[in-house]
């Protein structure tokens, strides 16, 4: 009987909502459990009239799909996109341009993000989408094996030398335990891990010749070879790389906070984070700037109820930490306590380490210039090029990217 | 009207319809991609002029391109020495489980259809599996390698450079075989067992029954299965995609994955499709040589 009025009601609802005449709109994601899918989720079923299908898609296809979508016109209303790619759809078009609703907007105010993820959605001054969160990495090490090795588990190496020390004093070949665990993967992984030592050395992808980014890559040489991170940190992802950390085969790792949660789960030992060490303690800090935009196409026949959306989105930043382990693009958005004490600390150093994490790009044409950057990784970790030549190599190529 | 049924239902009609029938199909679902993929090859075609009909004429920059690329030299090398070593063992390990299923004894044609097992698999799923057992910090080969005392320090098979393109020909090996013994096994089923027993009777010695009936009377098999497992080989690319990803530093980088990550991943679609233009005329060859040992089979 119970399971009869459900059925009822279930149907009684769906007939009055077909009569509201629905807008229904697509929205493309790589995680259904990403914030702006559940989001959708919410704003669907709201009293509305507008329904967002949300399709998955896998992150390494995200982008040639939408493409041939694109390019066949069966492309979503929305879509959420790493940040690096969102250039080559506005600069092309192919986003809609948000400068009248924005201006319209009594929720979304573009001023309100910070700059990074602003300029990487800006394009020729107009904005083409909202940031969902931003992250950026950082250095995770394990305190329990600072006290073993007789480092102070309170002062993390915070120069690129000290980083090397540390990381030799802590390689434990015996037990298994690697030094440190990174990425650098010849995929956007890599580009993402190794760009900010560049910069931190006073390189830039438009620059990346610059004898700093070789001393960097010098530095990494000098981690494999001296058997202080896994030879696998050429072939493995950041998350696979911090897995290895977790269960205490590495004894320090860069990433990011999304590793928080499966870490504060996984790691059975005293953990921090501190910031991504510099070439000297004076130089500039810099960090990478990750996570989505979320960008409405412009051939949507519905763009008034897909901005209604972003501004729903937007309104619900508060949640992102909390339930989502993102940190918010937007300024002035404390992080909410955990109550993990240890997740609790770490996020104050993302927080600060946010600050100086700096765009990839924009560039319409990113995936090439990332390329020439991965390679010149590469051939100089593997000992095919010195790194000088290397990052020549990588300059000239971009430089013909037009 | 009637007379054209009539010469559909009586006359040569019904022959050049059905003919007909798979032309157009030939045409429309392999001879318009190809035709259409050589055009591109001439053509700057990037993310967002794909869906135009017509692009700029790039005459043989894409070519030019490709050639000069730093990494071309190491691709053509890494592709042949990939099929080749490929091609050869496949070959070498299924002709001798065919043969050695060819005996007759209890089971040997249920072990012969579990051999097959590993082939059903999709090339990813082989893929991911070799990824795992090809580990270097963790992985089961270097566990057992060390175990039995072979090495001393891990292998980073994956990550190594001198290692990367092995691992892969290694699982390529593994999946290749049960094909070529199937096949192989087909074609020594087809041998007459009375020319053995003359042989035997002549006193011949399993060798020289091996060289002088089984291997002539396979030639047509050989033949066909060398030129589909070259063709198999060159297109391969799950296992590269699973395994190193063309990796570390372009040092298992072949063609066929070449051409992907220049569309797919850099959306250099003019460059790609020269690489697959490139590909199709190797290929081009191996079919003539197939064709030519097949047609040799139908002749007998």
């Amino acid at each position: 009987m119970k399971k009869l009025l459900m059925a009822c009601a279930v149907w009684s609802l769906a007939a009055s909502t077909a009569w509201a005449e629905d807008v229904t709109l697509t929205m493309w994601t790589v995680a259904n459990n990403a914030p702006e899918a559940v989001f959708a989720q919410e704003f669907s079923e709201m009293d509305n009239g507008i329904k967002i299908d949300v399709r998955e898609i896998k992150f390494d296809d995200i982008i040639a799909e939408t493409l041939r979508a694109f390019a066949t016109k069966k492309n979503p209303d929305l879509i959420s996109v790493d940040n690096p790619n969102h250039a080559a759809f506005a600069a092309a078009g192919a986003f809609l341009d948000l400068t009248s609703f924005v201006e319209a907007s009594d929720q979304i105010n573009m001023d309100n993000y910070f700059d990074g993820p602003r300029s990487s959605l800006t394009w020729d001054g107009k904005p083409y989408g909202i940031p969902r969160a931003s992250n950026t990495i950082a250095l995770y090490y394990n305190k329990d094996m600072f006290s073993a090795a007789g480092l102070d588990p309170d002062a993390p190496p915070s120069t690129w030398d000290e980083l090397y020390d540390a990381a030799k004093k802590l390689t434990d070949p015996a037990n298994d335990v690697y030094g440190i665990a990174f990425s650098a993967k010849a995929s956007e992984e890599g580009t993402f891990q190794f760009l900010p030592w560049a910069q931190m050395a006073g390189g830039s992808f438009e620059n990346i010749n610059v004898p700093g980014a070789a001393d960097a890559l010098d530095l990494w040489k000098k981690l494999f070879d001296e058997g202080l991170t896994s030879p696998d940190t050429l072939t493995r992802g950041q998350w696979d790389s911090t897995g290895t950390f977790n269960g205490g085969n590495a004894a320090m790792a860069i990433s990011g906070p999304w590793e928080l949660k499966r870490m504060s789960g996984d790691a059975k030992f005293d953990w921090g984070v501190a910031l991504l060490p510099g070439p000297s303690v004076d130089a500039p800090r810099a960090s990478a700037l990750g996570d989505f935009n979320i960008a409405v196409f412009s051939n949507t026949e519905n763009a008034e109820a897909a901005f209604k959306f972003l501004e729903y989105q937007d309104s619900q930043v508060e949640r992102l930490w909390p339930e989502f382990s993102r940190m918010p693009s937007h300024k002035g958005v404390a992080l909410a306590p955990t109550g993990d004490a240890k997740i609790d600390a770490a996020s104050a150093v993302f927080v600060e380490q946010l600050q100086f994490a700096r765009n990839r790009g924009p560039h319409p044409k990113w995936p090439n210039i990332s390329k020439a950057i991965q390679n010149a990784m590469q051939s100089a970790l593997t000992g095919k090029q010195s790194s000088t030549d290397a990052l020549a190599e990588a300059a000239a190529a971009i430089a013909k990217v037009k | 009207m009637k007379a054209c049924a009539k010469w559909i239902r009586d006359g040569i009609g019904f022959d050049a319809l059905l003919i007909a029938m798979a032309l157009t199909y030939l045409l429309a679902f392999a001879g318009l991609p190809l035709l259409y993929n050589i055009i591109i090859s001439f053509q700057v075609v990037d993310m967002f002029s794909l869906n135009q009909l017509f692009h700029e004429f790039a005459g043989w920059d894409n070519y030019i391109e490709v050639f000069h690329d730093p990494a071309a030299a190491e691709v053509l090398w890494n592709t042949t020495l990939f099929t080749i070593v490929s091609v050869f063992f496949q070959f070498t390990l299924g002709f001798a489980l065919a043969l050695f299923f060819n005996q007759k004894f209890p089971g040997a044609t249920w072990f012969r259809g579990l051999f097959l097992a590993g082939w059903v698999m999709p090339g990813l799923v082989v893929g991911v599996l070799w990824n795992w057992l090809l580990s270097g910090d963790f992985g089961v080969i270097n566990w057992t390698l060390e175990t039995l005392g072979i090495i001393g320090e891990p292998i980073f098979w994956r990550s190594d450079v001198d290692y990367s393109l092995i691992s892969v020909i290694l699982a390529n090996i593994w999946y290749g075989v049960p094909f070529n013994m199937i096949l192989l096994s087909v074609g020594l089923a087809g041998i007459p067992e009375d020319l053995y027993e003359a042989a035997a009777l002549d006193g011949a010695t399993a060798l020289q029954k091996f060289t002088t009936i089984t291997l002539p009377m396979m030639r047509s098999t050989i033949g066909a299965v060398i030129a589909l497992g070259i063709i198999f080989t060159l297109q391969q690319f799950d296992l590269f995609a699973a395994i190193t990803s063309g990796g570390p530093a372009g040092s298992s980088l072949v063609a066929q994955y070449w051409s992907w990550e220049l569309s797919f991943r850099q959306f250099e679609f003019g460059r790609g499709a020269v690489i697959a233009v490139l590909m199709i005329v190797v290929v081009l060859g191996v079919t003539v040589f197939y064709v030519r040992s097949t047609r040799q089979e139908t002749r007998l």
